[in-house]
């Protein structure tokens, strides 16, 4: 509608904070495709993933007076917001039922590794963590995309807590490196 | 810690994608105000996720544009409730609309009470009016019904005064016609008594008329004779009716006198003379 205009960040995070609509749908015209697709990286299924983005900007609406813009970018801050909605999604009864069937009907959608879904590996950030050694791509899907614990990683990996850690943070450097 | 080593130790990332702990965060924080190196680092892997991920967006449904405007859109009522100023106002908002629609229901229900009222009035208007025509009707059939037995009655005594009338003037045209002779009988023995015969010698009719005769004892008759040629001759038995006119005897073509006995009921051939009353000559 209005992206035409453009805001400078502090400008834009003073309209939301004031609840101005205009400033919200211009958050979401620039930035509802990004957070859909980090999204569709946890959750596959576009119609559960839709439910997830209407809660994320629910809670950016609701949550905007929480940000502060010292700790990080307001992008990071939604980010955050979008992947914590989503793992939570993952972890509901309903959404896990869902996904008993689903496998139960086909196993395509995944591969053999339990990594990311294929359909979108060529895209952003799945085509970039797509791109990472296969050791760093496990760990980064299964903490940051699953969102399991340090521990949770080392239980089900069946290696010490100390290399989760440590391939974890390799993981991230070399995701910053594939970044930039 | 070496600057150089914090950058690249990955902590850096681990707190921007939300993988670190508090610890962890509060330590990035730290080296962030303290070293602008740091925070430069920090803000080029923000930049650079940003970036990747607006390359990787995908576009949601145009549908759900809408639909969360439109959740917004109630969200923003609802919140905008939520602060105390208005959270106040809210409830007096709600308190001034129901009794608008209280004064309605009442406006509308006071109408058909009304309207209830005048129908009841009506009612009981009509019972009590229908009530008085009741009675009035009843007390006029009464009424009527009295001046029907009245005109009745008074049907009846015009035709007894008609049929009396008749009699009497029979009566008068027996007296009137000339060949009528009236013989006057007095009374015999101080018995008090007087009659009269009018006697038709033409027709040989006899009348008679009680102008005053004793009650008969029971079983007794009085009994009209007539005298012809010295002898009794029965002349009827006399029914003492309180009847004043003339009684149809017995027709006598030829008579010197007239006498009245009390004999038993029912008569005698001949006349007990010790119980004669009247007696009258032609």
């Amino acid at each position: 509608m209005t992206t035409a205009i453009t805001y400078q960040e502090p400008e834009l995070v003073a309209l939301l904070r004031q609840k101005e609509e205009t400033a919200y749908r211009y958050l979401y015209d620039h930035y509802a495709g990004a957070l859909n697709g980090v999204i569709l990286q946890i959750i596959p299924d576009q119609a559960l993933a839709s439910d997830v983005l209407q809660e994320v900007f629910l809670n950016i609406w609701r949550r905007i007076e929480t940000y502060d813009s010292t700790k990080g970018r307001l992008f990071t801050w939604m980010l955050n917001i979008a992947r914590n909605a989503a793992i939570d999604m993952t972890r509901s009864k309903a959404y896990q039922n869902n996904q008993k069937n689903r496998e139960l009907d086909s196993n395509v959608d995944r591969n053999v590794d339990g990594t990311t879904n294929s359909q979108i590996d060529h895209i952003g950030l799945s085509k970039v963590i797509g791109q990472l050694k296969e050791e760093h791509r496990v760990l980064i899907d299964l903490s940051y995309l699953k969102g399991y614990t340090h521990d949770e990683i080392a239980t089900l990996l069946q290696i010490p807590l100390g290399t989760v850690k440590t391939r974890i943070r390799a993981a991230l450097l070399q995701l910053r490196k594939l970044l930039t | 810690m070496n600057v150089q080593e914090y950058i690249e130790s990955g902590s850096i990332e681990s707190c921007v994608l939300g993988l670190a702990d508090a610890a962890e965060q509060q330590e990035m924080e730290r080296m962030c105000a303290a070293y602008p190196e740091v925070q430069a680092a920090r803000e080029a892997f923000e930049a650079s996720l940003e970036a990747s991920a607006m390359a990787g967006a995908v576009a949601p449904p145009a549908a759900l544009r809408d639909s969360l405007f439109t959740a917004l859109q109630k969200e923003s009522q609802q919140s905008g409730s939520t602060p105390l100023a208005s959270a106040k106002i809210t409830p007096v908002i709600s308190e001034k609309t129901s009794p608008v629609i209280e004064m309605k229901a009442v406006k509308e229900s006071g109408w058909k009470k009304y309207l209830a009222a005048a129908s009841i009035i009506l009612l009981a208007g009509s019972a009590a009016l229908n009530i008085y025509l009741y009675n009035r009707y009843q007390r006029s059939s009464l009424l009527y019904q009295d001046l029907l037995a009245q005109q009745q009655q008074l049907a009846e005594n015009n035709s007894t005064i008609q049929t009396r009338v008749n009699e009497l003037e029979n009566d008068l045209g027996r007296i009137r016609n000339p060949n009528v002779q009236p013989i006057k009988m007095t009374a015999v023995n101080n018995t008090n008594s007087l009659t009269t015969v009018y006697w038709d010698s033409t027709s040989a009719e006899v009348y008679l008329l009680v102008n005053q005769l004793p009650k008969p004892a029971a079983g007794k008759q009085y009994q009209l004779w007539a005298i012809v040629d010295g002898k009794p001759v029965d002349a009827g038995m006399i029914d003492l009716k309180p009847k004043e006119g003339l009684v149809k005897m017995k027709n006598i073509p030829k008579a010197e006198a007239f006498a009245i006995t009390l004999e038993e009921a029912g008569g005698s051939p001949s006349p007990t003379l010790t119980a004669m009353y009247v007696l009258g000559k032609v």
